[in-house]
């Protein structure tokens, strides 16, 4: 097996270019690879993935990659929630990180092709889907219908507006947002996610589709149950896990659920996996 | 394999030799029954002995040590540059146990196997040279708490030596070679040839050490098997977890768990180094999220992942052997009495116990 001929754990100077708000405590990361060898080779991940990201003297974290491999810009989207992405948190335009990658999975996104897609999104569970919903987008003849339905719990925790905006008017996508707890600007629908695949104006594709849930574990776990009451099987339902993680290469041992790496064998897992895990998700 | 004989006033000119090529280490005694790893130096190289209890803290750590740098992190103007770190210092480990010597062996097949293979294991390894030295004395070597028969480790290990050293009694030591660095030493002048009345010799006391361990057998296989099919009762995790008291001490004494944190550390006003320290899936720490989400909360969820992730088939195939070497360091340790052993008997007793409970009696 060909190996690369440097340590696993080498870690490749990065430049934060611009930071942008997104809700509270959550940032959006531009950045690109000092060497533009690196970037270019960096470009080649696959939605899904993710990258393991470096506060050099503060430590690593496993982070996803929302940016899809055809845009052009790389970047993360990162909630400030621990003494690592404080840190994160902390840099300006222009100050040095650390990056490798891209690790896991991905989604298939072969194996999706000519199926109907749906995209079950809650919180900052679209921070994992983004890549894969820009991607099926950039290659819109490949796939059947795609619908995006997004749930935050309340109108100001709605991340990426921009690209909500474009996908709520973009034609060939359906988009339907809503919120727990409206506030007085707030005009759409208001309940929790799963109450969107009920409205009256919705007709959600099931046959020859296949189901993307990323969401806090409640919003998981109901999510499940709606879609399985609508007749999705249990393989065409994808989701990617997250675990505290060191290495991303399967080696530190944190990631492991029952006999899978998170990191090697996931992120994505099909629901159909994740029941075999063994253990609670 | 080749095969000679040295006797025993010579085995110091065998170490001599090694140190001229490496940085030797073996056990020596401490207090008591206490032993310990350290490099052989000119002062200490007369109290070698060979017959002592194996040390409590495994040899692994020369494979993968507890705490290892992996990179030096150094702030530049405007910034960083990134080396990663290697031990490349020739080393020979003078008296690994055959158990310690599978537990490395296991290493080897995770650290340097599957997708990903860690240049930093695989650089230190390559340069351990490892003399193998056969538990044949009941009294120093062995302990009630080996039970390297079970895990079909011991106590003559058969593959991944460079040198074996047994003891054949009548200060005679029979030598064989396992790799071609073993052979090429076997050309030094203090080893001769033997005979078959010495491999009759080895084979007779081989077959009189593995009599010692009948008092501690371990059902593996049968617990192999439940565990592997999800047939261990949550209630006997339960039990498992109430007599832990998560000290992590079975895990890091392992000399086959693999598993680590990484933390960066300061070295000076502008340089760091990324090291990585053993970590024990024991801790509740091990899974918890930033944030605080921990997916596996409960002592006993922590218990079973120990013992499925060193007893399921699926981790024995792909590394083609099992996690656990029977060297009994956990049983020593285990102030619960859930080492290994235990824990094969508890499972296989309450599972064969369920399984049974419907059959009425004859």
């Amino acid at each position: 097996m060909s190996h690369p001929p440097e340590s696993l754990y080498l870690p490749k100077v990065a430049v934060l270019d611009r930071v942008v708000d997104e809700i509270a405590e959550v940032k959006t990361f531009y950045w690109h690879f000092e060497d533009p060898a690196e970037q270019a080779a960096f470009k080649r991940f696959r939605p899904g993935q993710f990258a393991q990201v470096s506060i050099f003297g503060v430590g690593e974290f496993p982070a996803s990659l929302p940016p899809s491999p055809t845009e052009d810009e790389t970047f993360f989207t990162i909630r400030r929630v621990g003494s690592c992405t404080e840190a994160l948190h902390a840099l300006k335009p222009g100050d040095r990180f650390g990056v490798r990658g891209p690790y896991g999975n991905g989604f298939p996104m072969e194996e999706y092709e000519g199926r109907n897609l749906v995209f079950v999104a809650g919180g900052i569970g679209l921070i994992p889907l983004r890549s894969c919903i820009i991607y099926a987008m950039a290659h819109r003849e490949r796939y059947g219908r795609i619908q995006i339905f997004y749930g935050a719990r309340t109108p100001r925790d709605l991340m990426y507006l921009p690209d909500l905006k474009r996908w709520e008017q973009a034609a060939g996508i359906e988009c339907y947002l809503t919120v727990d707890r409206p506030d007085e600007t707030w005009r759409g629908h208001v309940g929790v996610v799963g109450s969107l695949f009920r409205k009256p104006d919705v007709r959600m594709a099931v046959e020859n589709t296949t189901a993307f849930v990323c969401g806090p574990p409640i919003m998981f776990r109901f999510v499940i149950q709606d879609l399985k009451g609508m007749g999705f099987e249990d393989r065409h339902i994808v989701s990617t896990l997250e675990r505290y993680m060191k290495c991303g290469v399967g080696k530190c041992g944190h990631c492991c659920i029952g006999v899978a790496y998170v990191c090697v064998d996931g992120p994505v897992f099909t629901y159909e996996q994740i029941r075999k895990l063994g253990e609670e998700i | 394999m080749r095969a000679r004989l040295i006797h025993q006033d010579d085995l110091p000119r065998l170490v001599a030799r090694l140190r001229r090529d490496y940085e030797v280490v073996a056990p020596f005694r401490g207090r008591g029954r206490d032993t310990a790893f350290e490099v052989v130096t000119d002062r200490n190289q007369d109290q070698l002995a060979l017959h002592l209890p194996n040390p409590v803290y495994p040899p692994k750590r020369y494979a993968l040590p507890h705490i290892e740098r992996l990179l030096r992190i150094r702030r530049t103007d405007g910034g960083y540059d990134l080396q990663p770190a290697y031990d490349e210092t020739p080393r020979a480990i003078f008296g690994i146990r055959s158990c310690d010597l599978a537990g490395i062996l296991h290493l080897d097949s995770f650290y340097l196997g599957r997708d990903f293979r860690d240049d930093h294991y695989a650089r230190r390894r390559r340069n351990l040279f490892l003399v193998n030295v056969v538990c044949t004395d009941v009294e120093e070597d062995i302990d009630e708490n080996c039970f390297c028969v079970c895990t079909d480790t011991g106590p003559a290990a058969r593959e991944g030596f460079d040198l074996q050293l047994m003891d054949l009694g009548q200060g005679e030591w029979m030598v064989v070679a396992g790799s071609p660095a073993g052979e090429k030493l076997l050309e030094e002048p203090f080893f001769r040839r033997g005979g078959p009345e010495h491999i009759r010799r080895r084979r007779a006391i081989l077959t009189g050490v593995r009599a010692q361990f009948k008092d501690m057998t371990s059902w593996f296989a049968a617990t192999v098997r439940y565990v592997s099919r999800g047939k261990v009762l949550e209630s006997t995790w339960q039990e498992i977890g109430r007599r832990c008291l998560e000290c992590g001490g079975c895990t890091y004494l392992c000399p086959a768990c693999t598993c680590f944190t990484v933390s960066d550390r300061q070295t000076g006003p502008d340089t760091w180094e990324r090291v990585r320290l053993w970590d024990a899936c024991a801790l509740s720490g091990f899974t918890r999220m930033a944030g605080g989400h921990n997916p596996r909360k409960a002592v006993h969820d922590r218990r079973n992942r120990r013992f499925f992730r060193k007893l399921a088939h699926y981790f024995i195939q792909r590394e083609l052997s099992m996690a656990c070497v029977g060297c009994g360091r956990c049983v020593d340790t285990c102030h619960g009495d859930i080492g290994m052993p235990s824990v094969v008997e508890m499972i296989r007793r309450a599972t064969v116990m369920e399984e049974t409970r419907h059959v009425p009696s004859a």
